[in-house]
């Protein structure tokens, strides 16, 4: 689903977020991907879904050589993807079902399948009642899952989720991961960055581990 | 596209302008402006136009007789006059038929004529002039050797008139083009503006959409149709304007006696002219906006 061949990634003239990685993420794989900051895992995620292009290297993304994408179908590669943000990226003047609303609507759903499905989503994140109020009024966690809501709105292929539990205790948290290997087991590949030592061994999946942007460890390859 | 993606461009392109307040108002201010001008110009273009191609039409040199011309005068003169290479045809007016004529021009200023007592005004050839012969040097050398025949009062031409005229609607379209495009190269940068400020005010949402795989048309479109949208606003109102503007002027033209140009009524623009003034109007909006969606917007 998921393949990166010798990818190095730098910035400016000698900031090496990634230096030449390889790794290969199977269809329905949950896969952690760990380290510290400013390990690199950011950067992974946004060469996947192409927010960012690489050095050097190849990278796959279901059937799709995502360097040599034309700039015209880099949609299509983003669509099939879901993003979970660090920063979750919503938007403060709009309420909850707005903020998942013009993405479905950007995404060419028609109207009645995205009232539906955004239902759908606020319910599974346990939203609903939050519908019509905006972000501010929200906690980190419960704004988190409103990030969590918009990625899967599309159905993806592939879940990045970045430091989904970052502001979260310990419950909140596992409640975030119980939802996303809910997301797994209907089929989605999920790659999920996080710099919880602790959250990554209690779940004991494949865990890919950065340091200063090399793959040091990766018990599932 | 879809009813709903329509919808949804118009509700976000309105909410977009209301955003854009005073900028906006700027924007549809400089393009109404512009488009102004340029309608002003084709409206006067239309008319002088009109006048010059009714006196070619009738172009004409008119000999005015003296008073005291024998009838064995006239006809020895209209003999003359039909011998002239230039002159194609020679038509006789009497003083009373001049008399008629005027009093129908005025007709409804009856009380001008009070004073006038005796019919003043003096009999005439008018001489049509075949089309080979409508140059400035040819006309003024058959004036001048007409000017010297006996029973001849005094010999009126347009050609000067219709030169003149001819060189005021070029000079006019020059300065009035150089104006309206320096108006248009304003009026696209403040569209521009204004523009750039809505995206500025959207960034967020606009990083998002391209996050999450909108594609680039989509996330362009509502900005270029915010643009087009002042553009069609700015060339309407310049259009209204002008049309007030021209019945102003042709109701105070036919209040002045003899209706000055015998401009008929006037003219206002050709169907293709008022089109071609919206979609002015359109042009500026649209052009200033995708300039500056291609600058600011890089999605
Ligand atoms: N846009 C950028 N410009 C310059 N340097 C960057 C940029 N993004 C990340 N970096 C650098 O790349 C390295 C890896 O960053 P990142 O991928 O964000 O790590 P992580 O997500 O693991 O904390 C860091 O040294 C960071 O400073
Ligand atoms: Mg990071």
């Amino acid at each position: 689903m998921i393949q990166l061949f010798r990818v190095s990634k730098t910035f400016g003239r000698d900031v090496e977020a990634l230096a030449d990685v390889s790794l290969h993420l199977r269809k329905g794989e949950f896969v952690f991907l760990t380290g510290g900051s400013g390990a690199g895992k950011t950067s992974l995620l946004r060469l996947i879904f192409r927010d960012l292009l690489p050095t050097s290297g190849q990278i796959l993304v279901s059937g799709r050589n995502v360097v040599r994408l034309p700039e015209r179908e880099v949609p299509a590669l983003r669509r099939l993807v879901g993003v979970i943000f660090q920063d979750f990226k919503l938007l403060m003047d709009r309420t909850v079902a707005e903020n998942l609303h013009y993405v479905a609507r950007a995404l060419g759903t028609p109207e009645a399948a995205a009232r539906r499905k955004i239902g759908y989503l606020l319910r599974q994140v346990g939203l609903l009642h939050r519908a019509n109020q905006t972000p501010y009024r929200l906690s980190g966690g419960e704004q988190q899952r409103v990030a969590i809501a918009r990625a899967l709105l599309n159905d993806p292929l592939i879940l990045l989720a970045d430091e989904p539990t970052g502001n979260l205790d310990a419950e909140l948290a596992a409640d975030v991961i119980r939802l996303l290997r809910e997301v797994n087991a209907r089929g989605t590949t999920i790659l999920l960055a996080t710099h919880n030592a602790t959250l990554v061994k209690e779940q004991a999946k494949r865990t890919i581990v950065l340091k200063a942007g090399r793959v040091v460890e990766d018990n599932g390859a | 596209m879809r009813p709903t993606r329509v919808w949804s461009l118009l509700t976000e392109t309105l909410a977009n302008l209301r955003r854009g307040g005073w900028g906006g108002l700027a924007a549809v201010g400089a393009i109404t402006v512009s488009s102004l001008i340029l309608g002003c110009l084709w409206l006067l273009t239309v008319n002088l136009q009109a006048i010059m191609s009714d006196w070619k039409a009738q172009f004409e040199v008119v000999v005015f007789l003296r008073d005291d011309i024998t009838a064995e005068q006239r006809d020895l003169l209209r003999r003359r006059l039909q011998t002239e290479a230039a002159v194609a045809a020679v038509q006789y007016t009497t003083k009373e038929e001049a008399l008629a004529v005027f009093k129908r021009d005025l007709r409804g200023q009856a009380s001008l004529l009070e004073g006038l007592g005796d019919n003043p005004l003096p009999a005439s050839f008018q001489l049509r002039i075949g089309e080979e012969h409508h140059t400035p040097a040819a006309m003024r050398g058959l004036v001048a050797s007409l000017e010297r025949l006996e029973g001849v009062e005094e010999v009126l031409y347009g050609l000067e008139w219709i030169d003149q005229l001819a060189r005021m609607v070029s000079g006019l379209q020059v300065v009035g083009w150089a104006v309206a495009t320096i108006l248009g190269g304003t009026a696209v940068f403040i569209v521009g503006n204004t523009i750039r400020l809505a995206v500025y005010a959207r960034a967020d949402e606009i990083e998002i959409l391209r996050l999450v795989g909108a594609t680039r048309g989509y996330i362009r479109a509502p900005f270029i149709l915010e643009g087009l949208f002042q553009g069609l606003l700015g060339g309407t109102l310049a259009l209204l304007l002008l049309f007030a503007g021209y019945r102003y002027v042709v109701w105070r033209l036919g209040l002045s006696p003899a209706g000055l140009l015998a401009l008929d009524g006037g003219r206002f623009l050709e169907p293709l002219q008022v089109t071609g003034l919206l979609a002015a109007g359109a042009v500026l909006g649209g052009l200033g906006s995708l300039l500056s969606v291609r600058r600011f917007l890089k999605a």
